[in-house]
């Protein structure tokens, strides 16, 4: 296992544009899993990075959550709209949360991600470095792309208020689905399948469902159909 | 590289390579308490540390990353060798069992209390979200925080830890926590890791991708020349001894239908070569070099699919039968196939037929079938499918194995440790005198360490070679090339007239033991005969059928068959029952058996042989029942406030057995020694059960000892004597009868030696605590040290020594009844557990709160089969969810909201100290009783486990 240690945000991003296969490291608890997407990769450790990635600060009625924010200490912050902690407690064990980054979650771009659809439906801003310098994302847009920018802070309105609701087998396993609502902001991540957003309830009738180990195509298409439907 | 952190509050300096996982490190500098489960799956939570004053997974933290770090492990726990007050609540509260990661759980608590001192039940239910545990459930996890606060403020415990049984008896029937409790929550080396030297050489099996497929060459030149590798075994090179991995009595009803390396791979994941090799790293180069050429062939998966004409057959070749066999042998075998399928040999007729897949069947029934449906006013045909679960203990299977003064020496985490040497001397054809098995503490077994799965490899590798050789499953491993619960389909056809009365009962059970017959007639046959037996009915039959498949293998399980045979039976109940308009509790009422009904439905019911037909014994059913249903309010509708979930409930009876009787057999030794303690030599396997404890306790009331005098050697089959081993619920029955057997014999042989000593009569002397024969007549007393003393002079008779042996025709049953609510979305699928109440007579619970939380954690167990866990394959016979996260492994997010576990006091005839068994029976209960009360809740029968939201909202017609 290789692992490069870079001291710069932007020395990290060109370590992660030039060398095709590799990952950034932060948390690990997806990186150095069992079966993970990373195994065989080069990592790129970001945790000597600048210490502000790991706080939870709000700025002219923005949050920014560090990039390095455990979802322990997304869970426990007040600064953080309730949804988007509620979103961060379906990674369910404690002490995962403990090691678990925001940043690394939103980065894995996983189809079952805690936090996707709850960050996309509060219309979440990643503040990111690239090669090209500081750039804003809109989280949608970077989560359907293959983007290899270097994520420094998620941004998401202080007064955001929104819901998100899980499906699973169990508490601990990966999710069935994750939908999201805020404003008039809706996203859905469904496992094995797809990420969509909108403005609109009817996500589904856009999405391609595919079965796996967590559910049927139909099952999870049904879902998908009535989540927006239920009372909240 | 070389590193200094501070590990419990010493600066050291640690060297390994930076990209070492941290578990692996610390497990190498000593901290044997930072074990792993999930091979880094960052589940289970058996590998947490504290790591710069945070609970962490060391698993999923690199070597390098500890750099300056402050880590604390569960060692940093102890001040001396006194443990902490956390640690000792939790014994007192019964959750130290297997207790494979109970120092993590001490450690996770005791950092819960520093940061909060008095936590919220949602507080520590957060922190307990880390960490796994199979065998005890969660619910006394509660009482242990709440017991360490007690301590801590008051230096004492103040809430009642479990209620007391037996008032006349001091340990018995009390709370006294688990004399290996220290040992185990401390993280004490008392695991099968933990006795493997530095240089011993690790095994590595090599594992077939195909389902069935001949072996047509194995090619290991390349992988022999590579350095560090002591030998390759295949099928080319290993003896053509058939036999089988189920531990069970001798002859076994199990076919022999297996060698070590097989010329035909059956499963995916079935064994192919072992590698004996240096390093791991090593065995896995090797591995990838050896050339094996496979002719695949067409597979079975289902029970349906090896019943069908023409199915493909897992088993093609010679039949023999050392006893039994039918006048068309050799008719049968002329139809053998190819011959590397290898042989079948049955010890007796099993009811088998493998050119129809069929790897075991019986049929039998008492009254007149027909006679008595014909008198039903509605009958329910209906089936129930089960899906293929696994065990999931926290310590993976693991053996350790060395030569040592010519003889092999196997350290084991074993149910069986009579029956592995037993095998392990087939295997290796060597006598069982040069054989020595230790069974060390066992981290979870629940019937999977029943089976010899690992031992007789390892211990075959070991004896071939001469090297000492480690083996230990990878978790992926524990799923495909292991040992799982038998998927069965159980129809039952039931009729009942109107009153309630239950006139016929006909249970058909198909079930799927994979591709070898492990266990292949006894766990159906529970199916029924924990079933059945229920009944006061005068018409039941049964038609049971194993079918060889080429899925991942099937065996020994908690409970054998009777979950799933309690799933159909008290499902079909409840549907009649709701056919015939009337109450399901009046039916259960109107039907079951009562003390002094005699069972003449378990004459056919023996493992191959007649049944004993014996009457109800003690039992607790009737008070379980009414208990229950007074506890959840049976008959009282609960509405929700949201119109999308709707509340229903339901129960189920249950009963077990306590060993085999009749075929089980179990010894003890109790020796006095020259100070006056006792050593009792059992040759019981405690798993983590408390049996020691039992054991121990028997010494204690028997012969007055207090329990620092008395010790508990147990499992070893060097110094201890023979012992069926732990399952079928035998342990407390069997092995425990056994050491009350040695104390009275023992007792006997120092009032003799008294006797003779004070020149006493016999008649007129007892003993007394602490530990002291007395004269009723005289007054005069002598302590047991210095009677021990003087027996052991010079011109002594010599050292008090007796044996105890326990068999027996008696059956003593434990009964129960459990109960359960739940909350269905009827547009979503969702499916809660509001309350489940688990009510179970055992007998005298002689470790009361060691019993409650075996009922959690069986009840726990069950809740997870019927909801979440399936083993799915794909269509080549792959487990696809070879993992904890994915198989769907219930956590305490899944443990009911209201959760209770009571003990019916029940004084058992036979019992020891009127004991029965207590942890089986609790898996037994959950998807019946789970199952009606979704009926009750939304109208539909779930007919099939797990009874997933998809499931359900397919049986509701949304999708």
């Amino acid at each position: 296992m290789m692992i490069h240690h870079p001291k710069t945000a932007l020395e990290a991003v060109e370590l992660r544009k030039s060398i095709e296969n590799s990952a950034y490291l932060a948390g690990g608890t997806d990186d150095l899993r069992l079966g993970s997407a990373a195994e065989g990769k080069e990592l790129i450790d970001i945790n000597g990075l600048d210490e502000s990635y790991d706080s939870i600060t709000e700025k002219d009625g923005k949050i920014y959550i560090g990039a390095r924010c455990t979802l322990q200490q997304v869970v426990e912050s007040d600064l953080v709209p309730a949804f988007i902690r509620e979103a961060a407690k379906f990674c369910v064990s404690f002490v995962k949360r403990n090691s678990a980054t925001i940043g690394g979650n939103v980065g894995l771009r996983r189809q079952d991600s805690y936090m996707a659809a709850a960050l996309t439906a509060a219309d979440a801003v990643l503040d990111t470095v690239t090669p090209h310098g500081e750039i804003e994302k809109e989280i949608g847009k970077y989560l359907q792309s293959d983007c290899k920018c270097f994520i420094r802070a998620i941004v998401v309105d202080k007064n955001r208020t929104g819901w998100v609701k899980r499906f699973g087998n169990t508490s601990s396993s990966h999710a069935t689905l994750i939908a999201a609502q805020s404003g008039d902001k809706y996203a859905l991540s469904v496992s094995g399948s797809d990420f969509a957003y909108g403005t609109s309830a009817d996500l589904a009738d856009t999405m391609t469902f595919v079965d796996d180990i967590n559910g049927s195509a139909e099952y999870k298409k049904y879902l998908a159909k009535i989540v927006f439907t239920l009372g909240r | 590289m070389e590193l200094k952190c501070k590990i419990n509050g010493v600066e050291v300096a640690l060297c390994a390579e930076p990209t070492a996982r941290l578990r692996d490190v610390l497990y190498k500098e000593g901290y044997r308490s930072v074990r792993d489960s999930d091979d880094a799956e960052g589940f289970a939570g058996s590998d947490t540390i504290i790591f710069n004053g945070q609970l962490k997974y060391s698993n999923l933290i690199l070597f390098y990353q500890a750099e300056g770090a402050d880590i604390k492990t569960a060692e940093s726990l102890m001040n001396g060798r006194e443990i902490n007050y956390v640690q000792k609540a939790m014994i007192a509260a019964g959750i130290v069992q297997s207790a494979y990661n109970a120092p993590a759980a001490a450690l996770i608590l005791t950092w819960l209390l520093e940061k909060k001192p008095n936590p919220s039940k949602e507080e520590i239910k957060d922190v307990l979200t880390s960490i796994f545990i199979r065998d005890a459930g969660y619910e006394h996890y509660y009482l242990a925080v709440k017991l360490a606060c007690e301590l801590r403020d008051f230096g004492e415990f103040k809430s009642e830890i479990a209620p007391s049984f037996r008032p006349n008896l001091e340990v018995v029937g009390k709370p006294c926590g688990k004399i290996d409790g220290v040992a185990l929550v401390s993280g004490e080396p008392v695991f099968v890791e933990d006795k493997v030297p530095e240089n011993a050489w690790c095994l590595h099996v090599l594992r077939s991708p195909f389902a069935s497929a001949y072996i047509k060459s194995i090619d290991t030149s390349e992988a022999e020349k590579l350095p560090g590798v002591a030998a390759i075994l295949t099928a080319y090179n290993t003896p053509d001894t058939h036999y089988m991995q189920a531990g069970q009595g001798n002859p076994e009803p199990s076919p022999h239908d297996r060698r070590l390396f097989n010329m035909k791979v059956r499963h995916v994941g079935d064994r192919v070569a072992g590698i004996i090799a240096r390093t791991p790293e090593i065995a896995d180069k090797a591995a990838s070099l050896i050339k094996v050429e496979y002719e695949p062939q067409d597979a079975v998966y289902t029970v349906e699919e090896a019943m069908a004409e023409g199915a493909p057959l897992v088993h093609n070749g010679e039949v023999i039968y050392n006893a039994g066999a039918p006048a068309d042998l050799a008719e049968f075998n002329a139809k053998a196939g190819d011959e590397r399928e290898g042989k079948v040999v049955y010890q007796f007729p099993l009811g088998a037929d493998i050119h129809k897949n069929i790897a075991a069947s019986n049929k039998g029934g008492i009254g007149d079938m027909d006679k008595g449906f014909a008198e039903a006013d509605a009958i329910v045909e209906s089936t129930y499918q089960t899906s293929q679960i696994q065990h999931t203990p926290l310590e993976p299977h693991v053996c350790y194995a060395h030569i040592e003064n010519g003889r092999l020496v196997l350290n084991c985490a074993t149910q069986v440790p009579y029956h592995v040497r037993r095998i392990v001397s087939w295997v290796c054809n060597i006598p069982e005198n040069k054989i020595h098995v230790i069974k060390e503490r066992v981290g979870g077994g629940y019937g999977s360490k029943q089976d010899i799965l690992v031992e007789d490899l390892t211990g075959y590798a070991a004896w071939v070679t001469g090297k000492p050789v480690y083996y230990r499953n990878t978790r992926a491993e524990e799923f495909y090339a292991n040992s799982t619960r038998h998927p069965m389909r159980v129809k039952v056809k039931m009729g009942g007239k109107k009153d309630g009365t239950i006139t016929a009962i006909f249970m058909e059970v198909c079930a799927n033991t994979g591709p070898f017959g492990n266990h292949c007639l006894t766990v159906p046959m529970n199916s029924c005969s924990k079933t059945l037996p229920l009944f006061a009915v005068d018409n039941m039959a049964y038609d049971l059928k194993v079918f060889y498949t080429n899925t991942p293998p099937a065996g020994a399980y908690q409970g054998y068959g009777t979950p799933k045979g309690t799933y159909g039976i008290m499902m079909a109940m409840a549907e009649l029952a709701d056919k015939l308009g009337i109450d399901y509790r009046t039916m259960v009422e109107k039907n079951h058996v009562s003390e002094g009904y005699m069972l003449e439905i378990l004459k056919g019911l023996g493992e191959g042989r007649e049944g004993n037909v014996v009457p109800v014994g003690s039992c607790g059913l009737d008070e379980a029942i009414s208990k229950g249903c007074d506890m959840i309010e049976w008959g009282k509708k609960e509405v929700s406030d949201d119109p999308d979930w709707k509340i229903g409930k339901g129960f189920a009876m249950i009963m077990q057995g306590s060993g085999l009787p009749g075929l089980d057999h179990a010894e003890a030794i109790a020796k006095l020694e020259t100070d006056g303690t006792v050593i009792l030599n059992s040759g019981g396997a405690d798993l983590g059960t408390g049996l020691d404890t039992i054991s121990a306790k028997a010494v204690k009331e028997i012969l007055k000892l207090p329990m620092e005098k008395i010790t508990v050697v147990s499992g070893d089959t060097d110094s201890c004597v023979f012992d069926t081993g732990a399952y079928a619920s035998s342990g407390t029955f069997f092995s425990g009868n056994a050491s009350i057997e040695a104390c009275k014999n023992l007792k006997a042989e120092i009032l003799k030696e008294a006797a003779l000593q004070m020149d006493e009569k016999v008649e007129d002397l007892d003993v007394r605590a602490p530990g002291e024969v007395y004269s009723k007549a005289t007054g005069n007393a002598i302590s047991y040290g210095d009677l021990s003393h003087a027996a052991i002079a010079g011109d002594g008779r010599g050292q008090m020594v007796a044996h105890g042996n326990y068999v027996t025709t008696a059956s003593s049953v434990p009964y129960g009844a459990h109960f359960a609510q739940v909350a269905v979305n009827v547009k979503t699928g969702e499916i809660k557990v509001q309350k489940f109440y688990a009510l179970q007579d055992a007998g005298t619970p002689i470790n009361p709160e060691i019993a409650l939380c075996q009922m959690y954690g069986a009840s726990m167990k069950s809740i997870g089969h019927t909801l979440y866990e399936d083993m799915k394959l794909d269509e080549n016979g792959k487990c696809i969810n070879a993992n904890l996260t994915d198989y769907g492994t219930p956590m305490i997010g899944e443990a009911p909201e209201d959760f209770k576990a009571v003990l019916i006091d029940v004084d058992d005839a036979y019992g020891p100290f009127g004991a029965k068994s207590i942890s089986e029976i609790a898996c037994n209960g959950a998807a019946p009783a789970i199952g009606i009360a979704i009926h009750d809740a939304c109208g539909v029968w779930m007919r099939s486990w797990p009874m997933t939201p998809e499931k359900l909202l397919h049986e509701l017609g949304k999708i």
